[in-house]
């Protein structure tokens, strides 16, 4: 299985539409921006152009007004002021709020206490003179014309706004010079601004759901037929070979699915080509086998009956009878081996487990070879729990892989003791077969249960031994989910350790004995 | 003298098993055809069947089939095959016992012969009781009440090697000595395939044993007496 990952890694329309989405926040961002500063920008300079517009027609008109006072009566010029200021805040083109400051220019050394001349100063809404920005004041004193500048106002209840201040100087008659200031507060311009921003900031979110709704869409269209292709694989990598994809387009997808569906016909014509083969040669095992037996059994009997007869020959003739028989045994059981290997090629060989006692079976095999157990002097030692093992196993193979190591230790023994020991844990069963013979190199301990593999090719071949039959054992045991080890050291002999799960088939959990008998002490009993 | 039926379809094999089996101081009739097997076994009826299990017009195991139709004669199947389905299809078809080939001697076929057609159970006399059923050994009889229940001789022989010993318990190893004699086990098999052959002709539900009463882990004994 691969390690979990987070899902982002495992899915490809998410990570699309996180990218997407991510890219076009960046793109609505900066046009947003553009946008915005764009706008306001603008907004801000029409307000501006037409409250200087405002302005100037105010401070003109304000002008001629005073202008048409002059010399007139000191309550006329009053009034005539006092209409200029209602004026001013009233007329003009735009909407927000204007206030008016009138602001007398004292001359240097004059004193503002000055009593002679009447102080017409006013600053609509009480506002505090004291708001004007210093710079504009100095502009104004510069030039005739007028000048602007923005800054925040305050009025005296403390509540400040951004606001558009702008000044020109004028005379009233029978005063002097005074600075008149119009001031254009923001507040609907920022009003603008704010709904502009929200519009903007609404827009943009609405266009990245869009956006990821968009690229899902699209995703989908491509992801699906990969989820399928998936599917369809996974399917048949668990064996189901008629699985197709279905294609319903001309895309480049469906060159992938064609592609696949050309790989899965080559792939399930290869192996029911393959499982043909299988049957044929598991025909052939069995052709072979009775074609070969029943000739085998005539030449069997035939033997029998002469070496039977042996006595009545001339000693030529019975000896030819001897060794006729006993090759005709070999032979035999060479045919049966290599039927046997055969089968476990064509991977037909089939477990037939049943409930058995081991350790009376291990006795048997020893018993068979024709070892006297019970004799003091016997050569195989059996070392067993007293009490009976049961195991679920196939007998015949359990039975010839025991008769395979007993008959091989025999073979290499050289005559010397050869231990048998069985032990049971609560999940495997294993039979340690040693010898003290001439041993094995270790290098020859991976090739000791290759077929007719033999440690010492000069050596004479003993008891008729095939040279498959530690290759069978091996093969037996692994159809038990068991295992057969080997070890040997020239000079110390060997061993062959094997190790069976109690129930054919389960898992083994470990080696209840050890390969290298030195090892033992470790292994518990 | 014994008569013995050796269907086989290799000449030189069926003359050799001729030859083998003459010396023992057996007669034999060879046939060589699976169909024409009946004709033969009616005109002239063996004391014992050799039947291989590949034979040209009839299958063997068919064969097999046909005689345990009409009679209960011993039948030793020859298998060239060592392959368990072929074995079980013969026993379960009613043989008896089976041989693969090839033998490992041909005096080991003579003496399975001789076990199939000895009485093996020849110590015990008058009659004996397993579960609900009366065994009448000398007239060679399984009645339950009035009703006489027919049995091959092998499946007499399980079923009296069982009743003689109520209460012992019998490996497969002890029956397959004990029954089939053989020195030592080769195929439990044998035994599963038989006892539920008999099992299904003497149980009043196979499946729930009380006649033949399996032991777990070990093998058979006999059911209760009068139980049922």
């Amino acid at each position: 299985m691969r390690p979990p990952r987070s899902p982002l890694a495992q899915s490809l329309a998410a990570k699309v539409i996180l990218s997407t989405v991510l890219l076009s926040l960046g793109v609505v961002w900066l046009t947003g921006s553009a946008l915005y500063s764009q706008l306001s920008d603008g907004i801000k300079r029409v307000n501006l152009e037409s409250s200087l517009a405002d302005a100037r027609s105010v401070f003109y008109n304000a002008r001629y007004q005073f202008l048409l006072v002059e010399g007139a009566t000191q309550p006329q010029i009053r009034v005539q002021v006092e209409d200029v200021i209602t004026s001013s805040t009233t007329l003009g083109t735009t909407d927000g709020a204007r206030e008016i400051i009138l602001l007398k220019i004292f001359n240097k050394g004059e004193a503002a206490t000055n009593g002679q001349q009447v102080n017409y100063s006013f600053a609509s809404n009480g506002l505090l003179s004291a708001t004007l920005p210093e710079t504009l004041r100095q502009e104004i004193a510069k030039t005739n014309d007028l000048a602007h500048e923005f800054a925040p106002l305050t009025y005296r209840t403390g509540k400040t706004i951004d606001a558009l201040y702008v000044g020109q100087r004028v005379t009233i008659p029978d005063s002097g010079r005074y600075e008149m200031y119009l001031v254009f507060t923001l507040a609907n311009q920022k009003a603008t601004l704010d709904l502009v921003q929200n519009s903007l900031f609404l827009t943009g979110i609405v266009l990245l759901l869009l956006i990821a709704l968009i690229t899902w869409l699209v995703v989908r269209q491509v992801v699906k037929p990969v989820r399928d292709a998936a599917r369809v694989a996974s399917l048949f990598t668990e064996g189901d070979f008629s699985q197709r994809l279905q294609i319903e387009s001309k895309d480049e997808i469906a060159t992938l699915g064609n592609a696949f569906n050309e790989m899965a016909a080559s792939i399930q014509a290869q192996i029911s080509r393959l499982e043909n083969l299988s049957q044929v040669q598991q025909r052939f095992v069995s052709d072979v086998s009775h074609e070969l037996r029943t000739p085998l059994t005539t030449l069997r009997m035939a033997s029998d009956v002469i070496y039977g007869q042996r006595e009545n020959f001339d000693p030529v003739i019975a000896r030819s009878a001897e060794l006729l028989l006993a090759q005709i045994d070999r032979f035999e059981k060479l045919l049966q081996e290599l039927l046997e290997v055969s089968r476990f090629d064509a991977e037909v060989a089939v477990l037939e487990p049943t409930d058995f006692e081991f350790v009376a079976l291990v006795r048997r095999c020893v018993a068979d070879f024709g070892v006297n157990l019970e004799a003091a002097d016997s050569q195989i030692s059996v070392i067993a729990p007293k009490d009976p093992v049961h195991i679920r196993a196939d007998f015949r193979r359990v039975e010839r892989i025991i008769r395979n190591l007993v008959s091989n230790a025999l073979d290499h023994s050289d005559g010397k003791p050869i231990e048998i020991e069985c032990v049971e844990t609560t999940t495997e069963v294993a039979v340690s077969v040693r010898d003290h013979g001439e041993g094995m190199e270790e290098s020859s301990l991976t090739r000791v249960f290759d077929r007719f593999w033999r440690a010492d090719p000069s050596r004479a071949r003993t008891r008729g031994g095939t040279g498959l039959g530690l290759s069978i054992a091996l093969e037996d045991a692994r159809l038990h989910n068991g295992e057969l080890d080997a070890w040997g050291a020239p000079g110390d002999g060997a061993n062959f350790v094997l190790t069976l799960p109690r129930i054919a088939g389960n898992q083994i959990s470990g080696r209840p004995l050890p390969a290298n008998p030195h090892k033992r002490g470790i292994a518990s009993k | 003298m014994t008569l013995v039926m050796v269907v086989d379809d290799d000449q030189d094999l069926a003359e050799m098993l001729g030859i083998v089996l003459t010396g023992a101081g057996i007669d034999v009739d060879l046939v060589s055809r699976g169909d024409e097997v009946m004709d033969v076994f009616r005109n002239n009826p063996p004391d014992l069947v050799l039947l291989d299990v590949m034979l040209p017009g009839l299958d063997g195991v068919e064969v097999c089939k046909l005689i345990r139709a009409e009679s209960m004669v011993p039948i030793v199947m020859l298998s060239a095959k060592g392959d368990t389905q072929d074995i079980v299809a013969g026993l379960e078809a009613g043989a008896d016992d089976y041989m693969v080939k090839p033998f490992k001697h041909p005096s080991e076929l003579i003496a399975r012969i001789r076990t199939r057609l000895r009485r093996t159970n020849a110590d015990v006399k008058g009659s004996l009781t397993i579960g609900d059923l009366a065994i009448d050994v000398t007239a060679h009889e399984v009645r339950r009440g009035s009703k006489v229940i027919a049995l091959t001789r092998l499946e007499f022989d399980l079923l009296v090697a069982l009743a003689k010993e109520p209460g012992r318990v019998f490996t497969r190893d002890a029956l397959l000595s004990e029954v089939w004699g053989y020195r030592h086990s080769t195929d439990t098999r044998l035994v599963n395939v038989h006892v539920q052959r008999l099992r299904s002709k003497v149980e009043h539900d196979p499946e729930h044993p009380t006649i033949v009463m399996t032991v777990r882990g070990v093998g058979y004994k006999a059911g209760v007496v009068g139980a049922s």
